[in-house]
């Protein structure tokens, strides 16, 4: 027995649609006055319903100019991204025998769900049409079609279906001292909405190549993005409120933006162009210098002369809002005739212009203090204050928090002095300062890069070393200024192109 | 001076203090004077003649106030000491008198093994081996000094050792003098610089550490522990024949006459105004700034001792020996 109505077909199609998972398949077959017609439906990855309408089986006689529904559109090919159209064509319809028709159109995966749909009067071919089918799927529910044919049905109920995943924005986030860029995802829509929602965002585009930013939307699959559309646009670099509306599952529109169009880059194509930082918005930036002052002579005057260079250089690309500290430190005594020397604050946030001043005195006095080519600075040989140089570095930056730009850069050559007795045999700090905690504190500071500059070469240098030019390192004799600054992410490498719209910064 | 000064026929066998060459026989030397003063017992070490007598107050002086190491010499050979105990005053108590311990000397020799040397000015490598054999002869109590440091990097103890008492035994032994074929000394076995972390660290790990009195003081590895960690330290050597170092001397010397210590004579770093041993701040060495730009431990720096020096088992060694060949004098002199 056959159930009527056409709201219970609706909530029929719509059930059915739901229950679509993973590899399940829905084909509806619709039995009209001209013939049938199946619809193949999926779930595809991004758990978007999607279809495919089948060319329709004339009953024998008829051709396909005479069909009543040669003017419906399918449902899944006008703009249906990822949809297969259909194959073939309804100018290709051929007639044949109602039986034959039925049989051909049972041509089904045994594992689809199968919904059968008789639209026209039961009598002459529909009716055996009808009843071939039901024999050949028993477990097929049959139900009498209304008004709407099956094809606009099916795409109303699709649009209204809601989201079986989150979707979300495709942007780049920008760390905000190194500049390094990052894939990162911007929620639009939860779970569960519908069509018609709107979700705002703020973007930042940046210069982009001719082909303009994109627009990507992913759905997530277990952790796992699955694009579900990309456009593009080219767009003026500039700050952009976009507000995008769910037009339907699988179909996301922006507007506050020129018109895009559908990109066709492919995904690893897209994600290799986007730069691995860009330089920096503008925005004050600390360089803290601390220089190692044992050694030869003449080395010290380097390394006073590279951070000199620094200086310069970053003060140049961050006119006015760069400051300097200045900081000093030796080796530590352990000979009671030897006055321990602490660390030296020689300045503290002044201008480039005082810190140069200071440097310069630095490299007088220390010229003065010389006797010869290799004048010894008292004191333990092996290690330096790297310690208490970052002890003091991090008490005066305080707690953690503070956005601005910190570059802690260490030029020297030394290993610290361990906290406590070592295999190395290096005597250790007599304050017991962990260089190791130190610098674990000073990378809790969200703006803070290390740079370092080291007379040794890598491979020499002490793994503190490593870790004290984590950002960007370089050997006292080969440094190059530029492209140092560049790696501590402080200053641009030139103009870049970048695809993907950045989060813009609050 | 020659080595015959202060030596008068029917003198009592002396002491030999006898290691590699860099060991620490001196430093041990002066370090037993610091630690016979500052313990003020019957028990002195002094110079037999006043030549010796200025060496060992220069070397005291230099380990105490210069705080440096004495220099590489090639002379103490011509040195002679004598550790001496002075007669205990007799105590009267209720039931009379007891008879205090009578005045005491003996001579003591410091020797450098045959092998690599310090000083240029060395003499060859014969004329050290038959004069160190010719004062072992004469010896009855030896303090052997086995350098774990040395140990580690030149691992030749054992070939020092074995020539030198298979060379000695041949000459003993042969007169038939002692009966069962062993040398007749006492042998107190010295792991010198027990301060060193590489030392201290090896103890640590077998668990030999013990703190005397309280936590204050400095760890101290027990006499009776002190062959483990010989023993361990010459299983690190990577010759691998430091091994043989201990079934060597047993093979010459009767185990009831070897006696182990674990040694230091500057001791471990004590800071001089918290006044108490620090786990975490152990050595009592430190490198001096050299001009040579950035170098590691190692390098050659000159080295200073850090703090006050505190020798560790040093009179010990000396005080064993004493008392067991002033027993055996005794012992004689009673029964003949
Ligand atoms: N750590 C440590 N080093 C020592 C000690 N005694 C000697 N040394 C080191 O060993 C070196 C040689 O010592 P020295 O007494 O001249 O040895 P000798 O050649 O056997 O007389 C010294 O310069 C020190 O560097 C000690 O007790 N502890
Ligand atoms: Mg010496």
């Amino acid at each position: 027995m056959t159930e009527s109505g056409e709201d219970l077909l609706r909530r029929a199609l719509t059930e059915a649609i739901a229950e679509l998972a993973g590899s399940r398949r829905l084909v509806v077959v619709e039995v009209a006055a001209e013939g049938v017609t199946a619809f193949d439906l999926h779930r595809d990855e991004a758990g978007t319903s999607r279809g495919r309408e089948r060319p329709m089986t004339r009953w024998a006689g008829q051709t396909a100019e005479g069909g009543g529904d040669g003017a419906t559109p399918s449902p899944f090919e006008e703009g249906s991204e990822g949809a297969t159209p259909a194959e073939g064509g309804r100018d290709g319809a051929t007639a044949f025998p109602a039986e034959e028709a039925a049989v051909r159109a049972t041509w089904l995966p045994v594992d689809a769900r199968v919904v059968l749909v008789r639209s026209a009067p039961d009598g002459g071919p529909v009716g055996r049409a009808m009843e071939a089918l039901r024999a050949a799927r028993p477990d097929a529910l049959a139900l009498n079609g209304g008004g709407v044919p099956v094809a606009v049905l099916l795409r109303e109920i699709v649009a209204a279906e809601p989201l079986r995943r989150p979707y979300d924005l495709v942007v780049l986030r920008r760390h905000p001292v190194t500049g390094r860029l990052r894939l990162a995802c911007q929620p639009l829509f939860a779970m569960e909405t519908r069509r018609g929602a709107l979700s705002e965002v703020t973007v930042q585009c940046e210069p982009s190549d001719e082909r303009g930013t994109v627009f990507a939307v992913v759905a997530w699959q277990d952790r796992r993005p699955v694009l579900v559309s990309v456009h593009a646009v080219k767009l003026p670099p500039g700050r952009y409120e976009v507000t995008a509306m769910l037009e339907r599952p699988g179909r996301v529109r922006f507007s506050g933006l020129p018109s895009l169009t559908r990109e066709d880059r492919s995904w690893t194509e897209l994600v290799s162009s986007v730069p691995a930082r860009l330089g920096p918005p503008s925005g004050p930036a600390h360089l803290i210098c601390a220089v190692e002052t044992t050694g030869p002579e003449v080395q010290l005057g380097e390394r006073l002369r590279r951070v000199s260079q620094l200086v310069t250089e970053l003060a140049g690309e961050l006119s006015g809002l760069l400051q300097v500290s200045l900081v000093t430190y030796g080796a530590h005594s352990y000979d009671p005739r030897i006055p321990e020397r602490p660390v030296d604050v020689v300045d503290w946030e002044v201008s480039p212009d005082d810190a140069q001043e200071s440097l310069k005195i630095l490299e007088e006095s220390r010229a003065g203090r010389a006797t010869g080519h290799g004048a010894a600075e008292p004191g333990y040989p092996y290690a330096a204050q790297v310690e208490d140089m970052l002890a003091e570095v991090a008490g005066r930056l305080g707690p953690p928090g503070g956005r601005r730009r910190t570059v802690l850069l260490t030029v020297g050559a030394r290993p610290p002095h361990p906290p406590r007795r070592h295999a190395s045999e290096i005597l250790p700090c007599p304050r017991r300062v962990d260089w190791e905690r130190q610098v674990r504190d000073l990378q809790r500071h969200p703006g803070l890069v290390f740079g370092a500059i080291c007379d040794q070469p890598p491979e020499r240098a002490h793994p503190a070393w490593a870790r004290l030019g984590e950002n960007a390192s370089a050997h006292l004799d080969t440094l190059d200024p530029q492209g140092f600054c560049a790696d501590l992410g402080v200053t641009a490498p030139g103009v870049q192109r970048v695809p993907f719209p950045l989060m813009a910064m609050p | 001076m020659s080595s015959d000064q202060g030596r008068r026929p029917g003198d009592p066998h002396s002491i030999a203090i006898w290691g590699a060459p860099g060991s620490g026989k001196t430093t041990f030397l002066a370090a037993l004077n610091i630690a016979l003063i500052l313990k003020n017992g019957p028990w002195r070490i002094i110079g037999a003649d006043p030549g010796s007598l200025d060496f060992l107050k220069e070397m005291t002086d230099k380990l105490t106030h210069q705080r440096r190491f004495p220099e590489a010499t090639s002379t103490l050979s011509d040195y002679r000491w004598l550790l001496s105990r002075r007669p205990e005053e007799q105590v009267k108590g209720l039931l009379g008198r007891r008879k205090g311990s009578p005045a005491w000397r003996i001579g003591v020799n410091v020797l450098d093994a045959p092998g690599r040397s310090f000083g240029a000015e060395r003499t060859g490598h014969g004329t050290d081996r038959e004069a160190l054999i010719d004062e072992l002869a004469l010896s009855r109590g030896i303090v052997y000094l086995f350098d774990p440091i040395r140990e580690l990097t030149d691992g030749d103890a054992f070939s020092h050792l074995h020539g030198v008492l298979a060379d000695l035994a041949g000459r003993m032994l042969a007169k038939d003098e002692f009966g069962d074929d062993m040398l007749p000394h006492y042998l107190a076995v010295c792991v010198t610089k027990f301060d060193e972390i590489k030392v201290l660290e090896t103890a640590e790990k077998l668990g030999l550490l013990g703190y005397p009195e309280d936590v204050q003081e400095s760890p101290r590895v027990d006499d009776e522990d002190a062959e483990e960690l010989f023993r361990e330290l010459c299983a690190a050597s990577p010759s691998g024949n430091a091994r043989l170092v201990l079934p060597t001397l047993n093979q010459f010397f009767h185990p009831e006459r070897i006696k182990f210590f674990v040694t230091s004579s500057i001791g471990f770093y004590v800071d001089p105004e918290k006044g108490r041993f620090d786990p975490d701040d152990v050595q009592n060495l430190t490198p001096e700034a050299s001009a040579d730009g950035p170098q590691g431990p190692g390098s050659g720096n000159r080295i200073r001792i850090r703090g006050p020096v505190g020798p560790i088992n040093v009179m010990e060694p000396m005080i064993w020996l004493g008392q067991r060949m002033a027993g055996e004098q005794q012992g004689k002199e009673a029964g003949g």
